[in-house]
């Protein structure tokens, strides 16, 4: 038992040396720039840095605004949703000038820690504190629902059958602007048109994104919309097999299915993010507000892909709309509430 | 309401076709007497191997044959453990269960540039679609077979396979009398630890198998949460099964029947939140067994280690 | 005789070897950094660093450590009484959302408060491992099977308590907070008063220490673990329990009732599990969320458990180095551009060869066979 115990202590006194001797060999030297860059930094929530997704997409913005803007960009990763705190703290600890939670699922995270550390400036993405937002901190909100309504309107234009599908992932806010966004424009194009909406309750099982999608085009569907993650990549296959359509989500699908994916409802958190720095670089800050972007902002918008199977006929009248919601002509509905009430004024 | 009947049965054949493959894995393993709970990584690795040679090769069977080597080798670090450093199988298993997606993403990364998903192959370099364009556009047996891949009906004859090597062939009778009683197996002159090594690496392939059916059947690319449990569903499917290769298919039928419904009914506005209808294929699991199934006996020798100076 | 006394502790003291599995996983770890281009020494330098180099550092490293260390006792337990709960992770959700709730919906002070939310979710998590075990002495249904079933079932349940009216937070999709009454996170409400960030600019360590949401937890944590080990060793149901692990047919013949104590040891399990739920919610997170997945707490708690022998005070220490890896590991991401995945295949080496104890022992004996061989050849 003794020697154990000494061994043990043996062993963790050498590999700590180890460390601690090869720690400062690592350090590298820093250089002092006369002018200190901007330091933007960013938590990315479970998905990862590489998720094809809005996770990523933030990161192509913050690395562009790196080298158009020269600010100095970094990202951290997270595993859990424990890891969301530890990972605010130790961007807070690299001192940065802005740190960016990426996603709601870090809401709650990202507000103690604003409240933690008032001289920080934070942001969020997907997320409004509403009139509680704390001076240090950009809340960053995207109207998916004006480019699901623009995907919504492709789809009741493109329809033979007058039937379209919605898969959505899990029953949350977010989902529910592209669902109702998308809704809307369906209708729009066309008043008679059915929609098939379901939820899988996940966001990782393709096996039940391809099942719904199959049952989907059984109906009689022959376009799916899918906000649904991972859940998506079995839609857009089922759509491969079938030689249907399918209508891809926060970023171009088109790679995906390169004959099959028709449009997709792209969320450009890498636009808003330059955007935030850009602001940042000329010295200003929106805390305390929820910045929202939209079609006008360029935060959101329909694939360039979309010329490829859409016809010049539609695509013009997509212009027309587009510039109609830009100018507050068309309004959108992101909720069941703001749908039913769309409905009202715009079929009568 | 025929055709809704078809569809449901397609979906359950899509569903269950990763998961009877591994039970399988599952299956023969245990019959050997070593415990496999690394399933799960073993099918995280055969998905993503599959994945990335199907997109750098263009060759389904070349993909689905990297993916199951992939299970196999680690099956083969499962077996080097388990049989021939007489490791607790358990602990080995849970190791695999670490190593498989930590490797599968490290590799990606590299494959990918930094990605952790892998790029889409093309419908033509899927597996093939044996049946697809024979039956009519709205018949029954269209929603049944259309669209089912190659690898939906290999899973069914390896059923068979299996059973018949089981049941039928000298082979089978050793990796049971292994698994059952390894001591006097061996004093018959069977080699215990060959046996075992030929039954965890089969497994591991196996394994390997049903999750590159993920990547390239279901869908046509790897990403981190595309197995998500279903080597531990595949797992409990086996035990459900009662280590048996037949048992452990219709284990997994149900199952994937179980997701058919949820996914038939999802479509209709129905009274019950949709959280509660998801639990349907688990809820029903447990009561088909306290109702049908009943007690389960592994293989006698299961989980055990076996020395060769042992004395019994 | 020295000489023997050395090889005789590598090969059957189970403390060393675990430590020079750990070793090994940290030289594999190290060598696969290195074939892939990144300096192994700088990479441990910055997991080393990230968790030691300040108090807010090692509050955060027992943070994450204080639920793996239940949930690996939860597995631990099970083990020691012969049963495999993969169930943790159902346990941990159902323990959470249990005491998100009661912390939310019960009124009363903190000194009832906390004690109840407690007993409310250790009582419903060790009602759900108990099923399990129910399910094993009634039915005979191996409690992998039902353990794996009640894990998915638990996460539903979960997403649809989240999104129960009234507790739900509106536009989002976490629940609201539980009471300051049921929150055991050190000084909560007066750290972020301005008296109590006056005081505390004026003392450092305090102020880095309380960055971090440092609970009561971990106390409660080491707590259990000694309550584990006096109920495992000290106590007739320990003994009783252990019997059945041991050996069913004997405790049988013996006159114990197994049935009953695999139920027993399913609701202890399953409560361990719940607790690390309850903790989190109480001291750190303060509500739950929509689950997408799983989020892996009862995973790495077999793990963690095997790693410590599950044995009670093992399972502390492995806990701690699991939750110091988790934490660490996430570091080397930003400081040197390492793919985290890194800490996966570290933990999975050590856990692989922490499985073959016997390895050094057999590997011995055969290079001695060998030798004895080649040696014999000679003559």
């Amino acid at each position: 038992m003794k020697k154990s115990f000494i061994i043990i202590m043996m062993l963790t006194l050498m590999l700590t040396l180890l460390l601690v001797g090869c720690g400062k060999k690592a350090a590298p030297a820093q250089k002092t720039d006369s002018v200190k860059p901007i330091k933007i930094a960013l938590v990315t929530d479970v998905g990862g840095v590489n998720d094809q997704s809005f996770n990523q997409s933030a990161w192509e913005g913050l690395s562009r605004a790196q080298k158009d803007l020269g600010i100095k960009a970094s990202y951290i990763e997270s595993k859990q949703d424990a890891d969301y705190m530890p990972n605010l703290e130790t961007l807070y600890d690299s001192k940065n000038d802005l740190i960016w939670g990426i996603g709601f699922k870090m809401a709650d995270r990202v507000l103690e820690a604003a409240k933690q550390n008032p001289n920080q400036k934070y942001a969020i993405i997907d997320f409004s504190y509403g009139d509680k937002t704390p001076s240090n901190v950009i809340g960053v909100l995207f109207k998916e629902q004006e480019a699901s309504f623009l995907v919504g309107y492709i789809a009741g234009k493109m329809s033979k059958t007058g039937k379209i599908g919605f898969v959505g992932g899990m029953d949350v806010p977010v989902i529910h602007r592209f669902q109702y966004g998308f809704d809307a424009g369906v209708l729009y194009a066309n008043p008679k048109a059915k929609i098939y909406e379901q939820y899988a309750e996940s966001f990782t099982d393709a096996a039940k994104g391809k099942a719904i999608a199959n049952q989907m085009y059984k109906n009689g569907a022959d376009i799916v919309f899918h906000a649904a993650g991972g859940v998506g990549d079995g839609v857009i296959e089922a759509a491969k097999e079938k030689n249907l359509w399918a209508i891809g989500v926060d970023r171009d699908q088109s790679d995906l299915a390169p004959n099959n994916v028709l449009t997709s409802a792209m969320k450009r958190v890498d636009n808003a993010i330059y955007d935030v720095a850009k602001k940042m670089k000329n010295g200003e800050f929106d805390g305390g507000k929820t910045l929202t972007y939209g079609l006008k902002d360029g935060g959101v918008d329909i694939a360039p892909t979309t010329k490829k199977h859409v016809p010049q006929s539609i695509l013009d009248e997509v212009s027309k709309i587009k510039a109609d919601i830009i100018s507050g002509k068309i309004t959108t509905p992101s909720s069941k509430d703001a749908f039913n009430k769309w409905k009202k004024n715009y079929l009568k | 309401m025929l055709n809704n009947i078809a569809l449901i049965i397609g979906v359950t054949l899509m569903y269950s076709t990763p998961l009877i493959f591994t039970a399988l894995g599952g299956v023969v393993s245990e019959k050997s007497g070593v415990v496999n709970i690394g399933l799960e990584g073993m099918m995280v690795i055969g998905a993503f191997i599959a994945a990335t040679v199907g997109y750098y090769s263009g060759n389904p069977w070349l993909a689905f044959l990297a993916g199951g080597l992939a299970g196999a080798f680690f099956g083969l670090l499962h077996a080097i453990a388990s049989v021939s450093f007489s490791a607790d199988q358990v602990v080995s298993g849970i190791a695999i269960n670490f190593l498989g997606p930590g490797v599968a993403l490290f590799l990606s990364r590299i494959f990918f540039n930094g990605a952790t998903m892998t790029k889409s192959i093309d419908l033509d370099n899927k597996m093939p679609r044996l049946l697809n364009g024979i039956f009519h556009k709205d018949s029954f047996l269209y929603y049944i077979l259309d669209n089912q891949y190659a690898t939906t009906y290999i899973a069914f004859i390896l059923v068979f396979v299996i059973w018949y090597i089981l049941k039928k062939t000298v082979l089978g009778l050793r990796l049971k009398a292994v698994g059952e009683h390894p001591a006097a197996a061996d004093t018959l002159g069977i080699n215990v630890f060959k046996i075992r090594y030929l039954a965890v690496i089969t497994s591991g392939f196996l394994a390997g198998l049903g999750g590159a059916t993920l990547s390239i059947s279901v869908v046509s690319n790897f990403r981190p949460t595309l197995v998500s449990g279903q080597g531990f569903i595949a797992l409990a499917a086996m035990i459900f099964g009662k280590w048996k290769p037949v048992g452990a298919m219709l284990a997994c039928l149900l199952f994937g029947l179980a997701q058919g419904l949820v996914v038939f009914l999802g479509q209709f506005q129905i009274q019950i939140p949709s959280q509660f209808l998801n639990m349907l294929p688990y809820i029903l699991t447990l009561i088909v067994l306290v109702a049908f199934v009943g007690k389960s006996v592994a293989p006698l020798a299961d989980g055990i280690p076996y020395e060769k100076e042992q004395k019994h | 005789m020295k000489k023997n006394k050395v090889i005789k502790f590598f090969t059957e003291s189970n403390k060393a070897f675990t430590l020079i599995s750990i070793l090994l996983g940290f030289i594999i770890g190290g060598l696969i950094l290195w074939f892939s281009g990144f300096n192994p020494f700088t990479a441990y330098a910055v997991i080393f660093k990230g968790i030691f180099s300040k108090p807010s550092y090692i509050s955060y490293t027992i943070i994450r450590s204080t639920p793996l260390i239940l949930t690996g006792l939860s597995v631990a337990f099970a083990f020691r009484t012969g049963l495999f709960n993969i169930g943790a992770e159902g346990q941990y959700i159902v323990g959470s959302a249990a005491a998100a709730l009661a912390g939310y919906y019960i009124q009363l002070p903190a000194v009832l408060l906390i004690p109840l939310v407690i007993l409310i979710a250790i009582i419903s998590s060790g009602i759900w491992g108990a099923i399990a075990g129910l399910l094993k002495s009634k039915y005979g249904i191996h409690e992998v099977i039902s353990t794996i079933m009640l894990n998915w079932i638990a996460l539903y349940l979960q997403n649809y308590i989240t999104k129960i009216k009234g507790f739900a937070k509106p536009n989002s999709e976490a629940s609201k907070f539980i009471q300051d009454a049921a929150n055991i996170t050190f000084f909560d409400n007066w750290k972020h008063s301005d008296k109590g960030m006056a005081w505390l600019n004026n003392h450092h360590f305090a102020k880095e220490i309380l960055r971090t949401p440092a609970n009561f937890g971990i106390i409660i944590a080491i707590l259990c673990a000694l309550l584990v080990w006096i109920i495992l060793n000290k106590t007739t149901l320990g003994y009783k329990l252990r019997a059945v692990g041991f050996n069913k047919e004997a405790a049988r013949y013996a006159g114990i009732n197994i049935e009953k104590y695999m139920i027993i040891s399913m609701f202890i399990s399953g409560s361990l599990a719940g607790l690390a739920g309850a903790l989190h919610v109480m001291g750190v997170s303060h509500n739950i969320t929509n689950l997408s997945a799983m989020e892996g707490y009862g995973f790495d708690g077999i793990a963690v458990a095997l790693i410590g022998s599950n044995a009670a005070f093992g399972t502390i220490w492995s806990g701690f180095l699991f939750g110091a890896l988790k934490y660490g590991g996430t570091k080397i991401q930003p400081f040197m551009g390492a793919p985290s995945e890194i800490i996966s295949i570290m933990i999975g080496t050590i856990v692989f060869f922490i499985s073959m104890p016997n390895i050094i022992k057999i590997s011995l004996n055969k290079i001695l066979l060998k030798n004895k061989k080649r040696g014999e050849d000679v003559k």
